[in-house]
């Protein structure tokens, strides 16, 4: 059959993407993209739905023996030539391809080539032979998997995995190292690939005695012995290492985790051993403590935003306010006397209130209206009114700081009646209180009612005599 | 490839140093119009919103300052916290071979035909609810045993006093680098714009001393608003901050106000960073003039603090004066202060000049934690207690036990560090009988840079400066945090 014109372009489309292409993926390394093209990888996502779906229809229609639409024939051959070119753009964007990558993008061009020449086939008067119908198998497995490494990349080598019996999220009050610490970081690191279904390198994860035995490289977990555990070795390697773990493309651990591990290897490797059985000495109760404590970036990042711009005109020669870290929403306040005070200086921050989780007003003549804004601050974890004049009807505000965690309050006129407040604020941690009109009875008392709460009531008396009792004149040479 | 990734990190913030200078000089330069005008008058079109401004830490931080109590000359760990009895078992006794191992020795002790163990100056005790062991030396330091976490696995390279202060100070033997004071600066901004972020006190014992250069707290490459500023004893703590006689405030606020704008036009032509930081210069300068005296003046402070302190401390130029001014600085927002006592630098005569050091320096000291304590500082500040490198086991010079000295050891010591993130009550590292060589957990200077980095909620691999075509950490291309420092 004569060729007409029109098809004729087509076809040299067709060749013309396929020969780019080749071109790609044979030159992977060596390309560079630039940000417009580098782009064009973004619609991979989109696109990649039409030729599963069109080539599948044509597959279908082909081993069915029917006869397949040309023009649907290059529709689909032409979106997964498209598809290909788009993901090997997008692939180059995360750097150093990973094992899946690598796989999703020879798969995927392998079927958009063979899907070229089913259409050259095709085009030929070719369609209708035995080994078509091969092609069209080929094809049609090509699709699944490149399809399916595709969604490994994207969600993760175990995305299609059961669901598996989830961990209640927050640890026990004193946690078993084992079943609860460190079978926590197994499962959410380990477990997907080293579980009774997917036993790679032999190894089983799941309980304690497989651990033990390790895997078809053995010293898995050597108890006391941390440093020459295989596991340990494997988490320590340098990340672009083949025999690094977990491999590449899922989430290394962080040091904590790995730290953990390490630690609890090195005390044995027990499965009866719990956290308040660790001295305080021991590092790895820290680190357990660390793991049950929420991060504060995550608890900060429900905060309001707060501009940039904003910070500065607020800020002033006596005003600093300060990220608590970078990118965070979360505000650290520190102000300073002025020659002039001028309680604006304070009262102006009304507008970041709630983001506040800082403020440092120590050492300023304060009055009722700074201390009603100090009160509207209700995500404060941190503040210091320290040697300031304020009054027990001013700290009775401070009912509304919920998330106060410190509070340093010496040097202040306060009396017993602010006791209460203190009381009712159940994050408080530390309070810092001596030199105030507050009695040792109230303090006693406050005690009592609050067994954990740290209270700082000054300088131990004893210690105070023995400091003043030496005689400190020294030789120092005077310049 | 990862290559440009780390350009990319850096060129933007670069852009945004130059556009927070520019912000800062405009805002400040203009102080008596600013209340009139428009703030947004001043950001023309061509300049966008710093979206991260350099001044703020990686991660949250411990600690918000640092206060470096430094034992210049070397105390020995001998004589300090590193308690070895074997020293006084095996007295006279030559040190082993196997334990020197071919470590190189200073120029003193190299000709030296026996190198005779020599005996711990002075009795140990143990202290706090960890046991540790602290010299009688240090009686003070003692009662806040539960505070501080001494560590005796330290080891550097140097084996001389200036490159190993040097390096402890810049993260390199070879004077250039920026001081760790003027990184920290750099890398968390200032906390209150009318003192310097960096400050330095220095004093000086009896006992045998090296020198004490200003090059040791110079910004070196980073930009000069990030140098230490070295406050004196005296009637002027900062040269030449003062007015001369006749020259009011306002008239003085006229003449920078205009000098500001004549700089302004200069950084206009050139473009020359250095000129915005003179102007932020003049202006910190002229803020400081009213608030360096009201720091330095300790009349305020009640007996209590002075007795806690010692009597020393009324006594302009003393340690114990500057460990309280530390505390007055660090109260008011200077992000790292520097002391430096010298005197530590026993040769011979050990036990006498040691225990002059001690008395100089062991109240102070452990008053300062006190008090930051009781101030809830001790939550946030950093103290660390410390000299440049260790001394010899062995004797200097001929085998004498009423009267010796300690030569230069680089390969253990001991320092402390208290508060800022750092776990208390606790004993890290440990050197074998003879105190010469680090048996467990040796923490190395570049290591030291990068944990005291992280209680800052700095990462030590991040903080880059680039300069002349290369890159340039504190912990240059080494250094591990050591996390079980960390509380």
């Amino acid at each position: 059959m004569a060729v007409t014109p029109k098809n004729r372009w087509v076809d040299y489309g067709i060749f013309g993407l396929s020969l780019f292409l080749v071109f790609c993926l044979i030159f992977d390394s060596y390309i560079e993209l630039p940000a417009l093209v580098a782009w064009l990888g973004k619609w991979h996502p989109l696109l990649l739905h039409f030729p599963i779906v069109l080539l599948l229809i044509a597959i279908f229609l082909g081993l069915t023996g029917r006869s397949i639409p040309r023009n649907l024939l290059i529709v689909a051959v032409v979106s997964t030539l498209l598809t290909a070119i788009s993901g090997f753009f997008l692939g180059k964007e995360g750097g150093t391809k990973g094992e899946l990558l690598q796989w999703h993008q020879w798969l995927g061009g392998a079927l958009a080539l063979i899907a070229v020449f089913w259409y050259g086939l095709y085009t030929w008067q070719l369609g209708q032979k035995a080994y078509t119908k091969v092609l069209q198998v080929v094809l049609l497995v090509l699709v699944g998997f490149t399809g399916h490494y595709g969604g490994m990349v994207t969600h993760g080598e175990d995305f299609l995995a059961l669901p598996r019996p989830k961990r209640p999220e927050k640890l026990p009050e004193n946690p078993l190292i084992y079943e609860d610490v460190v079978g926590m970081i197994l499962d959410n690191n380990c477990v997907s690939c080293h579980n009774t279904n997917k036993q790679k390198g032999g190894l089983l994860m799941t309980n304690l005695g497989s651990l033990l035995k390790g895997g078809d490289v053995g010293n898995t977990v050597v108890p006391g012995d941390a440093e020459n555990s295989e596991l340990i070795k494997r988490l320590h390697l340098p990340k672009e290492d083949k025999e690094h773990m977990p491999p590449d493309g899922k989430k290394p651990l962080n040091d904590n985790e790995v730290r953990i591990l390490e630690k609890w290897i090195a005390l044995g490797a027990s499965d009866t051993l719990r956290l308040n059985d660790l001295g305080e000495q021991e590092p790895l109760v820290a680190l357990i403590e660390g793991l049950m404590q929420p991060d504060p970036m995550e608890k900060w990042a429900k905060l309001p935003e707060v501009a940039d711009s904003t910070l500065q005109n607020l800020s002033s020669d006596y005003v600093t306010i300060n990220r608590v870290a970078s990118g965070s929403r979360a505000l650290s306040v520190s102000a300073f006397n002025p020659p002039e005070y001028d309680p604006a200086m304070i009262t102006d921050l009304q507008r970041i209130a709630t983001n506040i989780v800082e403020l440092d007003i120590s050492g300023l003549p304060i009055g009722s209206e700074e201390m009603a804004f100090v009160a509207q601050c209700v995500n404060l974890e941190w503040l210091e009114v320290d040697q300031t004049p304020i009054t027990d009807a001013q700290v009775a505000n401070f009912k509304t700081l919920t998330n106060l965690e410190l509070l340093k309050i010496y040097e202040t006129q306060i009396s017993d009646q602010s006791i209460d407040i203190f009381k009712s604020l159940t994050k408080l941690k530390r309070l810092y209180l001596w030199q105030t009109g507050i009695t040792e009875a109230a303090i006693t008392n406050l005690q009592r009612d609050r067994p954990s709460l740290l209270i700082d009531s000054g300088i131990d008396e004893s210690a105070k005599i023995f400091f003043a009792a030496t005689d400190s004149i020294s030789q120092t040479e005077k310049e | 490839m990862e290559e440009e990734q780390k350009n990319t990190d850096e060129n933007p913030l670069k852009v945004n140093r130059r556009h927070f200078f520019s912000q800062l000089s405009v805002g400040i330069g203009s102080l008596a119009l600013g209340s009139l005008l428009i703030p947004d008058l001043f950001k023309t079109g061509a300049e966008t919103v710093a979206t991260q401004p350099l001044g703020i830490p990686h991660f949250a931080p411990k600690a918000k300052r640092v206060i470096y109590l430094f034992q210049a000359g070397a105390p020995s760990q001998f004589e300090t916290f590193d308690h070895k009895p074997t020293l006084r078992k095996r007295m006279g006794e030559d040190l082993p071979d196997s334990v020197r191992n071919g470590q190189r020795l200073t120029g003193m002790t190299s000709e030296q035909e026996s190198f005779p163990l020599m005996p711990p100056a002075v009795g140990f005790k143990q202290y706090g609810q960890a046991g540790s062991w602290i010299s009688d030396f240090f009686p003070h330091i003692g009662k806040i045993a539960d505070d501080i976490c001494i560590i005796r696995s330290m080891h550097t390279e140097a084996i001389n006093h200036d490159p190993a202060i040097t390096f402890f100070q810049t993260g390199s033997q070879q004077s250039g680098r920026p001081s760790m004071g003027s990184w920290m600066s750099y890398g968390l901004g200032s906390e209150n714009k009318n003192l310097p972020s960096f400050v330095v006190l220095t004093s000086r014992g009896k006992g045998n001393s090296q020198g004490l250069y200003s090059k040791l707290w110079s910004s070196g490459f980073l930009d000069s608003k990030h140098q230490g500023v070295l406050l004196r004893s005296g009637k002027d703590p900062v040269l030449y901050l003062n007015d001369p006689d006749g020259l009011s405030r306002s008239d003085k606020r006229h003449l920078l106000d205009h000098v500001s704008s004549l700089n302004k036009l200069h950084h206009v032509e050139t473009g020359d960073d250095e000129i915005e930081s003179r102007i932020a210069q003049y202006e910190m300068a002229y803020r400081m003039q009213m608030s360096v005296p009201d720091v330095m003046d300790i009349s305020k402070e009640p007996q209590s603090i002075i007795d806690l302190y010692g009597e020393d401390c009324q006594v302009p130029g003393t340690y114990a004066a500057n460990a309280l001014q530390a505390r007055r600085l660090a109260e008011n927002g200077v992000r790292f202060i520097q002391l430096y006592h010298q005197g530590w630098d026993q040769h011979g005569n050990l036990h006498n000049e040691m225990m002059g050091q001690a008395k100089d320096v062991d109240q102070a000291s452990a008053a300062l934690v006190m008090d930051l304590k009781q101030r809830g500082m001790l939550e946030d500040t950093l103290v660390i207690w410390g000299g440049e490198f260790g001394r010899s086991n062995y004797c200097q010079g001929k085998f004498d036990p009423t009267n010796y000295g300690r030569d230069h050891h680089p390969r253990a010591f001991s320092i402390w560090m208290a508060g800022g993130g750092i776990k208390p009550g606790m004993n890290y590292g440990q050197t074998d009988e003879f105190g010469y060589n680090i048996v467990e957990n040796p923490v190395h200077i570049n290591d030291f840079h990068a944990t005291l980095m992280h209680t800052l909620g700095l990462d030590h691999e991040q903080m880059i400066y680039k300069h002349q075509g290369r890159r340039f950490r504190l912990t240059d291309v080494a250094g591990n945090v050591i996390k079980d420092l960390l509380a």
